[in-house]
């Protein structure tokens, strides 16, 4: 068995010709940051070498006003982040898009299991995944309006949570 | 039924029919969107240590064949219509006991936007158990109070209605003579 | 009406979201030919809660109680996931013994995790008196969890930066008890399961799958090593004291539904193992460490193994009271691929055996939901159309 700095340098090789950066964060996990057009080849590089397994795919709200709460962001991004594990080195794809061009190739073709992020994608942050094989309504329920997106921050659920912090 | 009898004998079925409710309450488990604890523990009642047979409770899978809906969960959205569904299917006399402090209040998901907070928004409620699960001493306790308000003749205080919707209600068939 | 004017004799089955079958609320649906499942979909959000952005609007200590309420059956885990990622963000570490009592929680809880999934397995094969036999027996260590923390079903044992409760030698020597009664019960289980000829007719064989289709699936936990997919986040991954206390990973070869049932009976019983050398070598030290009210800016990921499999939590704090994102991806979510694709050839008769194979957790994974249909059409019954034939069956 390699070692977890074994395993890593080999996902940084793979994904060198795509990455636009790298980082390491903690010991044991290699963030790689890539333009939306290289994503697919990416992903593609890393089945190929059959490196580990996606984990989950995790979508991240960045308005571009932070602060401000309850104000309705216009610009900002959604960054999304596909984590690869192989035993306990963590590889995670970051692609950034902006609220205005939120599209994403789907990467089921490559990962048929990865359906179920992509979904939680569309719905949670209205992020349009290209070619995923199902788009109908799936977390939410039947009744939720369309268009609202909850897991952006700029949703604001109507009976908020108001308790206080503990300590004073 | 529409059987027309005279008052005594009237007096007469109703106890009968008090009687074999209070003996043997069948009840309906319906998760309506909690964290599967109070579900484990209300499972856990059937079983060996606590036996809720012994007192003639039996959890029935058909909401017609039910007396009583024992709801845990604070109403997911998506939950909300199938409970609905499942009380009006429920014959009359009908009775529900909500478990849990999600079931209650909503609990600790207060503010979760996929929730209405409580099942007493949704049905009219005759006996609340709290806690975060409650025990099962405490679930069969729940019950006991309603069999006990039955017992009495006293029908738990209703502060609300529930309209069946027309196309889900009782219908009419035409009955050739 | 008539079967033949449909030109196919398809018929989609729906089951649930409230069905005896189902403890919990899931809707799915089964195509059938005859007997034969030629297809299915499932369709969750029952149980959808909100939780994750909910996490948002809560303190780092709030969080603690919410994340423990996900799931009631795992729910120390969760919460486990939780500290951890936080502890690793504050750049604290829980001191030895609060490490080693995680685990000891984290393993009772597998225990009674195990056994109500081999009760409810039981159950859905129509064996209830094994469900009652297992049930009765799981109440052991619910009451080895009370003893420890006062409560059967949410313990709360987590803090951030360490536990809550201690656990006494006094403790230890009542749990050693129980889980010698445990043992000796979980051979007799391993002896029913391996030799019982109805309930072998009824697992053996089914819903196999292979370690490639596990793998392409992204299957996890028991249901992965089932089919010979060695990969264990207590092992790959120690976390916890699973360093100084490590478990072995019990695989199977067959990829059926009895290896599913071997292999949780084998690893329960490896909890037991691992729990007597935790009793014996109990490490000394404080319980909690001090950490900061404001957890620093920064992004983490934190992997645990659940009774069900990998628990995957991705947490990212802005510096200040509250999380940023709290993302939960749990076990069952990643075992639902796999039941839509074992379920097709089967009878309609083992679909609830092959559900209940992968122990499915609709709470802990309703926070999301997956759903895949077959568009070629069958014919649906709507619920107005079942309840019109129902009437006039009966008229």
């Amino acid at each position: 068995m390699s070692s977890l700095e074994e395993i890593l340098t080999s996902a940084e090789k793979l994904l060198h010709p795509y990455a636009l950066n790298f980082n390491r964060p903690e010991a044991n996990r290699l963030d790689v940051y890539l333009a939306r057009e290289n994503l697919l080849p990416a992903v593609k590089a890393m089945v190929d070498a059959r490196w580990g397994y996606l984990s989950t795919i995790t979508g991240v709200d960045r308005p571009a006003s932070a602060g401000e709460e309850g104000q309705p962001a216009e610009q900002g991004e959604i960054e999304v982040l596909y984590s690869f594990c192989a035993g306990a080195a963590i590889v995670t794809l970051r692609v950034r898009v902006p609220y205005t061009d939120a599209v994403l190739p789907s990467i089921c073709p490559l990962i048929p299991s990865a359906t179920l992020g992509e979904r939680e994608l569309m719905e949670m942050f209205g992020v349009k995944v290209e070619g995923t094989p199902d788009t109908s309504r799936l977390i939410l329920a039947d009744s939720w309006p369309e268009g609202v997106y909850p897991l952006r921050k700029s949703f604001v659920p109507a009976a908020r949570f108001s308790g206080k912090a503990e300590g004073g | 039924m529409g059987l027309e009898v005279s008052k005594p004998w009237q007096q007469v079925l109703d106890k009968i029919r008090t009687w074999a409710r209070v003996n043997s309450p069948w009840a309906i488990h319906f998760n309506s969107g909690s964290c599967n604890g109070c579900d484990i523990e209300i499972l856990a009642t059937l079983t060996p240590r606590y036996d809720v047979e012994r007192f003639g409770i039996k959890l029935q899978g058909s909401p017609r064949h039910a007396d009583v809906l024992i709801c845990t969960g604070p109403v997911s959205l998506q939950a909300k219509d199938r409970l609905l569904r499942i009380y009006w299917q429920m014959p009359e006399p009908k009775f529900v006991i909500a478990v849990g402090s999600c079931g209650l209040s909503g609990g600790v998901f207060h503010g979760c936007y996929n929730i209405v907070h409580g099942i007493d928004e949704v049905l009219p409620v005759d006996v609340f158990v709290p806690g975060c699960p409650p025990r099962p001493e405490g679930i069969i306790y729940g019950v006991a109070v309603l069999l006990e308000a039955l017992k009495s003749g006293k029908r738990p205080e209703r502060t609300m209605t529930v309209e069946v919707p027309a196309e889900l209600g009782v219908p009419k068939v035409e009955v050739s003579q | 009406m008539t079967f033949e004017q449909h030109g196919e004799n398809r018929f989609i089955v729906p089951i649930g979201p409230q069905h005896p079958a189902l403890k919990e609320p899931g809707h799915f649906e089964f195509v059938v030919d005859g007997e034969i499942v030629t297809g299915a979909s499932v369709r969750l959000g029952y149980v959808h809660r909100g939780i994750e952005k909910g996490a948002e609007d809560r303190t780092w200590t709030q969080n603690l109680y919410l994340m423990e309420r996900i799931c009631g059956i795992c729910s120390h885990i969760h919460a486990t996931a939780f500290v951890q990622g936080v502890e690793k963000l504050a750049g604290v570490e829980a001191p030895p013994r609060a490490r080693a009592i995680r685990e000891i929680f984290a393993e009772l809880e597998r225990i009674h995790s195990h056994m109500l999934w081999l009760g409810v397995a039981a159950h859905e094969g129509g064996f209830d008196a094994l469900f009652m036999y297992s049930w009765r027996d799981r109440e052991v260590v619910m009451d080895m969890l009370e003893m420890l923390s006062g409560n059967r079903v949410h313990y709360s044992a987590n803090l951030i930066g360490g536990v809550k409760y201690d656990v006494t030698p006094d403790m230890m020597d009542k749990i050693r008890d129980g889980l010698n009664y445990l043992e000796e019960r979980l051979v007799h289980y391993l002896d029913v399961v391996n030799n019982d000829e109805t309930f072998i007719g009824r697992t053996r064989g089914i819903g196999t799958m292979t370690r490639e289709q596990a793998q392409l699936l992204g299957a996890v936990g028991p249901t992965a090593r089932a089919s010979n997919f060695a990969y264990d986040v207590r092992v790959d991954a120690p976390y916890a004291a699973y360093t100084e206390f490590p478990v072995e990973m019990v695989v199977a070869e067959e990829g059926d539904l009895h290896a599913r049932f071997v292999v949780r009976i084998l690893e329960t019983m490896e909890s037991i193992r691992v729990l007597r050398r935790i009793f014996d070598n109990m490490p000394e030290s404080e319980l909690v460490t001090r950490v900061p009210r404001r957890i620093p800016a920064g992004e983490t990921i934190s992997r645990v193994e659940a009774p069900r499999g990998e628990l995957f939590y991705f947490i990212s704090s802005g510096g200040g009271e509250k999380p940023e994102r709290v993302k939960v991806r749990t076990p069952s979510l990643c075992n639902w691929g796999t039941v839509i694709t074992l379920a097709v050839g089967h009878k309609l008769a083992d679909m609830p055996m092959i559900l209940a194979g992968i122990d499915p957790c609709f709470s802990c994974n309703d926070r999301l939901v997956m759903v895949k249909r077959n568009h070629h059409d069958p014919q649906l019954w709507t619920w107005a159309d079942l309840r019109n034939y129902g009437i006039e069956y009966y008229r």
